[in-house]
């Protein structure tokens, strides 16, 4: 409890700092941030808190961010309620798509998730409404370069503190609940009855809502949108990235992990311009192998860092 | 004319089904799906390349050479980096292969650069004629050379000693232990068979089409593709999917055209999950 309040409070904090400290070019690189942090906390919803380990959650980022486009440049509708209907698309598609795909099991249920994004991603490059490989125009935000600049960043962090709060009110209730003995023992789950068909819905579908908002923010940012960008499975990898580097089943955790994998990244990128993606791979898996479950676990787990907290990790998934 | 759409597809997906078998090798001894296969076959693509404008040692002669190169990078990589998580939960697999698959790409993309490359045999040009289809003969040499690898492989599991281990230590881990198989060992060994037959896909794409560091990706999502439509756990599975994706795909994209092709491999996935989650020749549970 006071934890979180902890948390809660560092977020708001350093959110609200940022933008009055520095310049655009930063406050853009803390809008990817703040995205990649929304993208990876909705990722955690389906894959940390009910343990279905979604490889295609891109697709509501592509579904919210063409959501957006049509209904901005195509219905003429202003960008917030363009944004409520795109979250609401992305998370309905969720939770309908979760009913076929939802009954498989881990692998096979990764592939899927994989094989639906791929197949609405190829959808979209074939639509007449979506203008197939050639892209969509969004309109222009009506105001300054610099207040555009603190418009996408203060939208994108409201979204993220609201996914926040709202999951951590969700935790404390039987959906909640229904979500971790989903994800401990969903045969178990059903037997004390918990509707674990709906719950897991509902999971995919509200992972969905908050991909999908990130995705419609994303779009009219960047006014220009076209399938390939906006579907590409490397993201999908990316949000898991972040989430388990940070800590999987934890509020704050994909947050954590989004912060520090951007930064991560964005140095390497600025002083190794040629070999930095050979270096994030390589950290990608030096962080798998070293401390899979996450910077959470070393920060709540004190107690044994050290060489010895590392060793262990390594000692105990080994053949 | 249909003749020629089905040959086509036939031809193609042979080589798909080269390309799953590897990595529904890995799938089904290690339970690991993995990301960075088409990352070998890849890199079986370059050291095809390599051997030919460097040495000009012809393709269908150093498919050996890839393959016994790319089996031990496999096994190496197996024994010093996925085995350290080989027990660790789904999600943590995935993403070290993901985290292999960025290294090895980019590696890739820096001694080769990203320009398309091509395998220009001098013997590509040349057709034969059957039934009224006119097929390239290197996509022929291709395919044939795909059942070869896949025959040996069948045998190699199925005959031998090393197969017999291997199919074990699937089973049953500690089992097999029990029995004296040196279970790492054998891991490591399935991964490099697994990586080198991805090889020898790869070299098998390079006479045939254009090659570039990049085009793991894509050949990932089409062997896992293969591998769920056929049926993880079965020799004959990547084969019946290879050729079922491959012909589909060709009709597909003759119908509709070939903007269709990656809607129609990934509705037919989703399809074939959804009601036959165990693929066409998978057993029920």
């Amino acid at each position: 409890m006071k934890g979180t309040l902890i948390g809660f409070a560092l977020i708001i904090i350093i959110g609200v700092f940022v933008p009055f400290t520095a310049g655009n070019f930063t406050i853009r690189l803390a809008t990817d941030i703040v995205i990649f942090a929304i993208l990876a906390s909705s990722w955690n919803i389906i894959g940390g808190y009910t343990g279905y380990a979604s490889f295609g959650n891109i697709v509501f980022f592509g579904v919210g961010a063409y959501a957006t486009a049509v209904l901005m440049s195509k219905a003429g509708l202003g960008f917030y309620p363009a944004l409520i209907l795109s979250g609401l698309i992305a998370g309905l598609y969720g939770f309908a798509i979760g009913f076929p795909i939802l009954r498989l099991k881990g692998h096979y249920f990764a592939i899927a998730t994989l094989g639906l994004a791929e197949a609405t991603k190829a959808l979209v490059q074939n639509l007449g409404l979506t203008e197939g490989n050639s892209g969509m125009y969004l309109p222009m935000p009506e105001m300054g370069i610099d207040a555009s600049y603190m418009f996408f960043y203060f939208n994108a962090l409201g979204i993220l503190l609201l996914l926040l709060v709202i999951m951590y009110f969700i935790l404390n209730t039987k959906l909640g609940y229904g979500f971790v003995a989903i994800r401990e023992d969903e045969d178990a789950a059903d037997s004390i009855g918990i509707n674990t068909t709906i719950f897991k819905s509902i999971s995919f579908g509200l992972s969905g809502l908050f991909t999908g908002m990130a995705g419609s923010v994303y779009a009219y940012q960047q006014g220009f949108i076209k399938p390939e960008p906006v579907f590409i499975v490397t993201k999908t990898v990316k949000m898991i990235v972040m989430a388990v580097f940070g800590g999987v089943g934890s509020l704050f955790g994909p947050v954590i992990g989004a912060v520090s994998i951007e930064l991560i990244a964005n140095y390497l990128s600025e002083h190794f311009l040629v070999i930095h993606t050979i270096f994030f791979g390589t950290i990608v898996i030096l962080a798998v192998i070293f401390a899979p479950k996450g910077i959470m676990d070393i920060i709540t787990a004190r107690k044994k860092l050290g060489l010895s907290y590392f060793l262990e990790n390594i000692r105990k998934n080994r053949v | 004319m249909l003749t020629q759409i089905l040959i086509n597809g036939i031809l193609k997906g042979g080589l798909y089904a080269l390309m799953a078998m590897g990595m529904s090798l890995i799938w089904g001894v290690m339970n690991i799906i993995n990301i960075a296969h088409g990352s070998f076959i890849m890199l079986g693509a370059y050291t095809t390349y390599w051997f030919f404008t460097l040495y000009g040692i012809d393709p269908f002669v150093s498919i050996l050479l890839s393959m016994v190169l790319i089996f031990f990078l496999g096994f190496f990589i197996q024994k010093f980096i996925i085995n350290f998580v080989i027990g660790a939960s789904l999600f943590i697999t995935l993403l070290l292969a993901f985290g292999i698959e960025i290294l090895i790409n980019n590696l890739a993309l820096l001694f080769w650069t990203a320009d398309v490359k091509s395998v220009q045999v001098s013997y590509g040009g040349a057709n034969i004629e059957i039934l009224g289809a006119v097929i390239p003969t290197v996509r022929l040499f291709a395919f044939l050379l795909a059942i070869a690898v896949s025959i040996i492989l069948f045998i190699i599991m199925n005959k031998t000693w090393l197969g017999r281990a291997i199919r074990s230590t699937a089973q049953d881990l500690d089992a097999a232990r029990l029995n004296g198989v040196n279970v790492g060992k054998i891991y490591s060994i399935t991964f490099g068979i697994g990586t080198a037959v991805a090889a020898a896909a790869g070299t098998l794409w390079a006479v045939i089409f254009p090659i570039s560091p990049t085009m793991g990706g894509h050949l990932t999502l089409k062997s896992f593709v293969v591998t769920i439509i056929g049926g993880l756990g079965t020799m004959m599975g990547p084969l019946v999917g290879g050729l079922s994706l491959g012909i589909v795909e060709s009709l597909g994209t003759n119908w509709f055209g070939s903007t269709f092709e990656n809607l129609i491999s990934f509705t037919i996935l989703v399809l074939v999950l959804i009601f036959k989650p165990n693929g066409i020749l998978g057993k029920k549970e």
